[in-house]
């Protein structure tokens, strides 16, 4: 049984679900308020849930990244805790330098709701580990268009960063990128929601593993 | 004299409703008085032209803890759980400006529900739109769609179903019905709006206000002219983020007991909300319009009262709990302003710079409030014939061709893939089905089903009347849920014309029978006249949302044929017969045959929800437009094709004819003795049912008629949309 | 003092709303040799020269206005 902190922001809309996941598989989740910072030897993981944090305005995640939380959060990316940023989450731990690249406008301009396949490239030790390969897991975003210029990309490639990807690209990321990893490993975005697919009813219940093995 | 003329028009009173304000007052009314009449008794306010016959609607049950009067209507559920939900129209905003029309389409009903102090889980959309080729649609389509995606996208909640329709009678006047429904668990209590506790304070929280739908209500009560297009400025501009901000802080200080009362600020803004909250607690309110946050320093106090600034509230508080109410909206950060208190006399009054500038006793407005008993005329069934001469459908390959290819037959999966079907982590159905359904914390689940289809109103406004309750509540109880109540959204043209109100009345009585027949009241809802242009009415609308409950989430159906080799068996209750949808691609005028008996409907429906849950069938659906042959593809969706042989009696125009009722279900070949021991047990008048094939196979085959490979059907099935909207492909 | 400043998406990045509004413009047999959709943003900043203004509406801009690995600034007095 981990404690697992959730942080919030204004905006935030997937936290009582991702907080109802945590539970769900036995773990403690915890709220972390954007407003505040927190002791980072408290928490085994964190997780940056979806939503429209500020309302995507200016670009999505980055009136959040400026938010007083994140101080805690980069200190506990330093320290090594295992943080997972979903969607929103994602495009946060970009934009605060946290994880490599940009999360821009999905290429059909439209916000797009459906399930993906997803590959596994790069096994963590945390969210899943190596039981997450193939799941099905929902998409929900208008902004999930990963983007790294070349010469990034292939840094990012050669240093086994890319966590996850899309079976079959819904919105034009390059390298069919769903989900990245830092350098060190701990700190991993993915654009799907695992925290949709928690039950068969839900249409899959393969979102399960991203919070059992924390 | 010249000056009332004017001042009548500006406010869009008649001259008896002068007169009338005149004898309520005993003197002219003088000021922003002007403005308060005009508001209060605005169509849109009043339900002058409709109160007559709403109050016909079957709305209560033991079921039913608040219905109209309140924000939305509340339903228990038992187990300590509630539901409230309600449907609104948004039509003319959207038509004026579709993208944000529409979203503030989607803020307003989720107020409506929120205010109650439910947490809203579930949104719904019923929308109308004109054919392709007009000028403006596809901008029209695609900014409603925009509209409704970006707000409900960003506050976070779930779209779970939906209806899109597409006629020329939309073209100039599109509708966009917005639905949503709130939770209350067992510790949440129902917050109501009438002001009580003199000397309570009157808090304003929410975004501050500006200039945008000044007049608003009394424009949504008019016909469309040519000035629509430069009405713009009144256009309200929505901010889904700080909706979102304000339902988590609403919620939270409702939890917490700091709320007397609360109410939105919708149509006609701070007036009807400070009048409607005076009237139904029996108080009055003192209102310190100064003291109203401005986003624009230079509003007038009419524009103020009349302002329709999005995601605002009214509430009223205890002032010992100010201090913990303001420190909760801060903390979402939000403001709370104090701006009047709850006074001892009945009378609301408006302060300017301390000085009272009106006093007015809300009761006597709304008690004096115009009534009309519009002409019409009693129901004849102009297109009920004793023998169907339009029934016979040649080369039915291409028939059926020709109905994938219309834009009623189009996929429609263009419009609900922008829409976040699964936040909340609780739908177990999306949009794609014919129910949406959601998960309650109780683990029972929660159909949510909308309806009312605009070709059977065309063909008659009675029998669509019932059907807007009847389709939704088979397309229920073929998933196992019970239909527990409805609310609707009233869409018709101009009251003033006697055929438009005879479709009215008809409709509404026709909606209040079935309702009644099948015990799920009507427990909210609104109405929305003056949908016209220039001479042309749109096709009377009654779109409901018909809410029902499952006691578990076992057994459920699909839409979509599961495996191959199942057995297809339909159900027919055999009372209605048509052409149906078929017409309007065939453009042959309608005709129908027969009657509906509420009665034997109800029983049916009760027969077929005990069917789904005790014997396991894979999947089931209604057959609803363009009949059986459309309604079996449909199920097709997942790649598993059809071979279907028709029985004896059928012929070709069977597959395209519709018939009040028919269904679908499919069940294993293991299970035939169950299914068909149930069915044999079912003795109505006029109901039957017919093995007519099996699923399987990669191509979808009726016998002698249809004989078509699945890929390609599925390929005009979902290019079609495109084909038809090419900008929005 | 007022500064207004220009955002584009960076040369290298598709920029897929640039894109749709000239197809649609090509559709209208507009020709057009490229289009590209940013945004403009104004400040209004306290400053008594409109040096210090661009200075400090500069470093506004690189702490959260723009993203560096997909957009360009531009700054002008207005």
């Amino acid at each position: 049984m981990k404690r697992v902190g959730v942080v919030r922001f204004l905006g935030t809309n997937c936290d009582r679900d991702v907080f109802k996941a945590i539970e769900q598989v036995g773990h403690t989740p915890e709220w972390l308020w954007y407003e505040d910072s927190f002791e980072v030897s408290k928490y085994e993981a964190l997780v940056i849930p979806g939503g429209f944090s500020y309302g995507d305005y200016l670009r999505s995640g980055a009136l959040a990244a400026k938010a007083p939380v994140m101080n805690s959060v980069s200190e506990a990316a330093k320290k090594g805790v295992p943080i997972l940023g979903i969607c929103n989450g994602f495009q946060i731990l970009c934009e605060a330098g946290l994880l490599p690249g940009v999360l821009i406008k999905n290429e059909g301009l439209r916000f797009i709701d459906q399930w993906v396949k997803l590959n596994l490239q790069t096994p963590l030790k945390s969210w899943g580990g190596s039981e997450i390969d193939k799941c099905e897991i929902p998409i929900a975003h208008g902004d999930g268009c990963y983007f790294l210029e070349p010469e990034s990309l292939k840094k990012v490639m050669d240093q086994d960063q890319i966590w996850m990807t899309y079976d079959k690209n819904p919105n034009g990321s390059v390298a069919d990128i769903a989900g990245v990893t830092n350098k060190n490993k701990n700190v991993a975005g993915l654009m799907p929601h695992p925290e949709r697919a928690m039950w068969d009813w839900m249409g899959s219940s393969s979102g399960t593993n991203f919070f059992e093995f924390i | 004299m010249q000056s009332l003329k004017k001042n009548l028009k500006h406010y869009r009173l008649s001259e008896k409703e002068y007169e009338k304000i005149v004898t309520c007052l005993g003197r002219a009314p003088k000021g922003v008085e002007w403005a308060i009449f005009s508001a209060l008794w605005s169509e849109h306010c009043s339900y002058k032209s409709s109160k007559v016959h709403l109050k016909k609607f079957y709305s209560k049950n033991e079921r039913v803890k608040e219905s109209f009067g309140e924000n939305a209507g509340v339903i228990d559920l038992g187990d300590e759980e509630s539901v409230a939900f309600k449907m609104e129209s948004h039509n003319h905003p959207s038509f004026i400006s579709p993208h944000q029309g529409a979203a503030t389409g989607v803020g307003g009903i989720l107020r409506d529900i929120f205010t109650m102090g439910a947490r809203p889980i579930a949104l719904g959309n019923y929308l109308c739109f004109g054919e392709a080729t007009e000028k403006h649609m596809p901008h029209i389509v695609d900014g409603v769609v925009r509209g409704i995606a970006d707000y409900g996208n960003c506050v976070g909640v779930p779209m779970v179903t939906g209806q899109t329709e597409f006629h020329k009678s939309y073209n100039q006047n599109v509708l966009v019905n917005a639905f949503a429904l709130g939770y209350f668990g067992p510790e949440q209590k129902v917050c109501t709006s009438g002001a009580h506790g003199v000397g309570n304070l009157v808090v304003y929280v929410g975004a501050k206000t500006g200039r945008d739908g000044v007049h608003g209500a009394s424009m949504a009560s008019e016909s469309f002219d040519d000035d629509s297009e430069s009405k713009k400025p009144t256009i309200q501009i929505g901010d889904p983020f700080y909706e979102k901000l304000l339902i988590e802080s609403c919620l939270e200080v409702m939890k917490h007991n700091l709320v007397e009362a609360i109410q939105d600020m919708g149509a006609a803004g701070l007036t009807s909300s400070a009048f409607e909250m005076s009237a139904k607690g029996q108080v009055g309110v003192s209102m310190h319009l100064d003291k109203v946050p401005l986003r624009d320093s230079s509003l007038t106090p009419e524009e103020i009262l009349l302002s329709e600034s999005q995601e605002r509230m009214l509430l009223i508080c205890r002032p010992e709990n100010l201090d913990q109410l303001k420190k909760i909206f801060h903390h979402w950060s939000l403001d709370a302003e104090v701006v009047g208190e709850v006074l001892p006399t009945p009378n609301v009054d408006l302060y300017w710079d301390n000085k009272i500038i009106c006093s007015l006793d809300p009761s006597a407005i709304v008690d004096s409030a115009p009534i009309y008993n519009r002409a019409y005329e009693p129901w004849e069934f102009k297109n009920k014939v004793t023998d169907l001469t339009k029934l016979h459908v040649e080369d039915p390959e291409n028939t059926f061709k020709n109905i994938l290819k219309s834009l009623m037959g189009a996929e429609k999966s263009w419009i609900y893939n922008q829409y976040d079907q699964r936040v909340g982590a609780a739908t177990a159905r999306d949009c794609s089905e014919s129910v949406g359904v959601v998960v309650l914390p109780s683990k029972r689940a929660l159909g949510i089903v909308l309806g009312c289809r605009p070709y059977l109103m065309r063909m008659d406004a009675s029998i669509g009347g019932m059907d807007a309750v009847f389709h939704p509540s088979l397309q229920l109880a073929l998933k196992g849920f019970t239909a527990l109540a409805v609310t609707d959204c009233l869409n018709f043209g101009n009251p003033e014309k006697s055929n438009i109100m005879s479709e009215f009345v008809a409709s509404v009585e026709g909606m209040s029978e079935a309702c009644e027949a099948i015990d799920a009241p009507v427990i909210s809802g609104n109405v929305s006249f003056y949908n016209e242009t220039k001479t042309t009415n749109i096709t009377s609308t009654p779109s409901t949302g018909v809410v029902g409950l499952k006691s578990s989430l076992n057994n459920i159906p699909t839409d979509q044929f599961k495996s191959s080799g199942e057995l297809i068996y339909l159900l027919k209750l055999d009372q209605v017969k048509t052409l149906g949808a078929a017409c309007e691609v065939l453009n042959r005028a309608p005709q129908f045959k027969g009657e509906l008996d509420v009665k034997v409907i109800n029983e049916w429906l009760g027969f077929i929800r005990k069917t789904v849950q005790e014997v396991p069938i894979s999947s089931s659906k209604a057959v609803g437009k363009f009949g059986l042959a459309y309604s079996i593809f449909r199920m097709t969706s997942e790649g598993i094709g059809a071979q279907i042989k028709l029985p004896v009696g059928f012929e070709a125009n069977d597959l395209f004819n519709e018939t009040l009722y028919q269904a679908i279900v499919t069940i294993s070949p293991s299970e035939k003795q169950s299914l068909e021991t149930m069915l044999n047990n079912i003795n109505l008048k006029n109901f039957t049912y017919h093995f007519v094939g099996e699923t399987g196979g990669d191509d979808f085959k009726i016998e002698g008629l249809i004989d078509l490979k699945l890929k390609d059907l599925k390929n005009k099935y979902s290019n079609s949309w495109g084909k038809n909207f090419e900008t929005l492909a | 003092m007022i500064v207004g400043v220009k955002i584009l998406p960076r040369e290298e990045v598709l920029d897929s709303q640039g894109r749709a509004v000239e197809n649609t413009l090509q559709q209208h047999n507009y020709t057009i040799n490229g289009c590209r959709v940013g945004k403009y943003i104004q400040l209004n900043v306290e400053a008594s020269t409109e040096d210090e203004a661009l200075k400090k509406a500069k470093e506004i801009t690189e702490f959260v206005l723009i993203n560096p690995l997909v957009e360009t600034f531009q700054l002008e007095i207005v």
